[in-house]
């Protein structure tokens, strides 16, 4: 009995002895072993912040983040390591970036990437050591401006995440969703529907604003003036604040639209209209809406259309009776997307405004679509053409 | 004479009683850890490591632990050295960490280790045990290094990961795999039995009296023999 007491005494005592002895050595080795290990795992993250500590993967659940942002580890100097997958020009691009606790950029890299030219690859290097502002002015790369400008937009994610991350307060919306929220808050009427009008007169004062949005209730429109965006009931009169001059502006042009009768022309009554121009229309001031498809990318039959869809790039344009571009709309097109497909944005479109047929060919090509572009100018050139036909004028020269 | 007496324990887990190619103990981690040098060299150490403390602990209580808990005794305190060297080696030597693996943690179960523990240490004083535990920790080092330096160099045409470059056409790829490793094995056995011949402990038998390490046993057939006591 004793015996049996005895040994378990000795055997309770050297379990305490080489329990303490173990949880002093765990005390002192379990930092390092936990730094080791980070280290190792996050090799990746320390390329981007070589001088970050104890990465932390962040529950980010709470935030509203950018919605490239895939995972955000935090770094014990207060900086952030944030992993972000983005589209460029083909597909997905995984990128990493490094913000430190002062919101500049430690570093950038693209851990995958289905791009062609590799610019993704050193692209990063341009970011390291900027902030916000600075990130905004890294030129993208001529020829690959949609992996470079991904990129940089994706950088400047990372930073905003970090911002929010930190306690600050970022503006996320693209810029669609500002523009509905100020359209929406000039004219709540309008209950968030807008159509941008397509300006088929030659009037006054125009120059001054920058666009004008109608409400497709017919309850009225909001002209956008630089930063202000100026509501206009269903009776022509402005109902937000303004200064004067800006508010009689926006009423005598408003007066005009609202005035423009537009009806439409037969142009089988016309010869020599080419086959691809679809309607005209006529406004009482005597100028011409002429809707025509442009051939794109691909040739079938002698004729370019887009080799994918067999679809044409539909057009819309107001001339003069003179042959002077009003405003110039891309409708719809058949072009891949971020190539030809750049003929439906506003910075395409719009060099055509105020064109006539002695310079419209300046206008700059899409790059990396000239046939598109080709298609495009061919289309416009042919507006002039019909608009001499229309007028009686010239003979078709084709 | 005492002097005498305390280097030759330490001098013969070297050669004469190396645990590896003359007890034949240990021979899992042997195989195991000996396809290159640093691998090897870094286990020893550890074994030596753990095989010096558990020794010194496992003298000084000798007469404390009651005999009928003494396993379970030496297992917590061998078990206790082996995870705080782990702990070191992860904390210090994290590629050596990686690169012993599983081994590791199992020289908790090392016959040479735990054998030591039973037929030396349990009987003798810390000095000796010591003694014991470095020369057995230094002749396990010394034959897992050997083995690893043939199988690195031949098998893999490099040593201690530094590639040897004319080696390179000539490397014989069996030697880094298990079976090679028992080749190498069995062939230092038979090399340390010629070296060691006459002075080695005659394994004519595998009776008490062919045991190594009889002069420590307390069995009664052993002790009449008296060994090197």
């Amino acid at each position: 009995m004793k015996g049996q007491i005895k040994s378990i005494v000795t055997l309770v005592c050297i379990c305490t002895v080489v329990a303490v002895l173990l949880a002093v050595t765990n005390m002192i080795t379990a930092p390092i072993i936990e730094a080791n290990q980070n280290a190792a795992a996050n090799e990746a993250l320390l390329e981007v912040m070589p001088e970050g500590k104890n990465f932390q993967k962040v529950d980010v659940s709470g935030y509203t983040l950018p919605s490239t942002v895939s995972e955000v580890y935090k770094e014990q100097g207060g900086g952030y390591v944030i992993r972000l997958t983005t589209t460029g020009y083909a597909s997905g691009m995984t990128l990493m970036v490094g913000v430190r606790a002062d919101g500049t950029v430690s570093g950038a890299v693209c851990l995958s990437s289905g791009e062609t030219l590799g610019h993704e690859k050193t692209f990063g290097q341009n970011f390291v050591g900027k902030d916000a502002a600075g990130v905004d002015a890294v030129d993208t790369v001529s020829g690959a401006t949609l992996t470079t400008g991904a990129y940089r937009a994706a950088v400047k994610d990372a930073l905003n995440t970090a911002t929010i991350l930190g306690g600050g307060s970022v503006d996320l919306r693209t810029e669609e969703e500002i523009l509905a929220d100020n359209l929406d808050a000039a004219l709540p009427s309008a209950d968030g529907e807008f159509t941008k009008l397509f300006i088929v007169e030659v009037i006054e004062g125009i120059d001054a604003i920058d666009a004008i949005y109608t409400a497709n209730n017919e309850t009225g429109a909001v002209c956008v003036v630089g930063e202000q965006f100026i509501g206009v009931g269903a009776n022509g009169a402005v109902i937000s604040e303004c200064d004067e001059a800006t508010k009689a502006n926006v009423e005598s042009v408003m007066a005009v639209v609202r005035a423009t009768v537009v009806e439409d022309v037969d142009i089988s009554a016309f010869e020599g209209i080419h086959q691809n121009v679809i309607s005209v229309k006529k406004t009482q001031s005597g100028n011409y809406i002429i809707d025509i498809k442009a051939a794109g990318y691909g040739i079938n039959g002698g004729d370019k259309y887009h080799a994918a869809t067999g679809e044409y790039t539909y057009i819309r344009v107001s001339v003069t009776a003179g042959g002077k571009i009003i405003d110039c709309l891309t409708l719809a097109h058949g072009e891949t997307e971020n190539i030809g497909g750049v003929c439906a944005k506003e910075e395409f479109y719009g060099q055509f405004d105020g064109k006539t047929e002695a310079d419209y060919e300046n206008v700059d090509a899409i790059s990396g679509a000239t046939i598109t572009t080709d298609g495009y100018k061919t289309a416009i050139g042919r507006v002039f053409e019909t608009v001499k036909i229309l007028e009686g004028g010239a003979e078709n020269e084709e | 004479m005492k002097n005498n007496g305390n280097l030759s324990v330490m001098l013969k887990g070297l050669i004469k009683e190396n645990p590896v190619f003359v007890l034949i103990l240990g021979t899992c981690p042997t195989l195991a850890t000996t396809t290159n040098v640093e691998g090897a060299f870094g286990m020893g150490i550890a074994a030596l490591v753990v095989l010096v403390c558990s020794n010194i602990l496992i003298s000084l209580l000798r007469k404390v632990i009651p005999d009928s808990v003494r396993i379970p005794c030496y297992i917590v305190i061998i078990a206790a050295f082996v995870t705080i060297v782990q702990m070191l080696v992860q904390a210090f030597f994290p590629s050596l960490y990686d690169m012993l693996g599983v081994y590791l943690p199992l020289i908790t179960v090392n016959c040479i280790i735990l054998g030591r523990a039973e037929l030396f240490a349990s009987k003798n004083p810390i000095t000796k045990s010591a003694l014991d535990g470095l020369g057995m920790g230094a002749g396990f080092t010394l034959a897992l290094c050997a083995m690893a330096v043939i199988r690195e160099v031949f098998g893999n045409a490099s040593f201690a990961g530094i590639a040897i470059p004319f080696l390179e056409p000539y490397k014989i790829a069996i030697l880094v795999k298990a079976p090679g490793g028992m080749l190498v094995y069995g062939m230092l056995i038979a090399l340390v039995y010629v070296i060691t011949r006459g002075k080695a402990p005659k394994k004519t038998s595998f009776s008490c009296e062919g045991c190594p390490s009889a002069g420590n046993c307390h069995t009664g057939a052993c002790l009449e023999k008296g060994g090197e006591q």
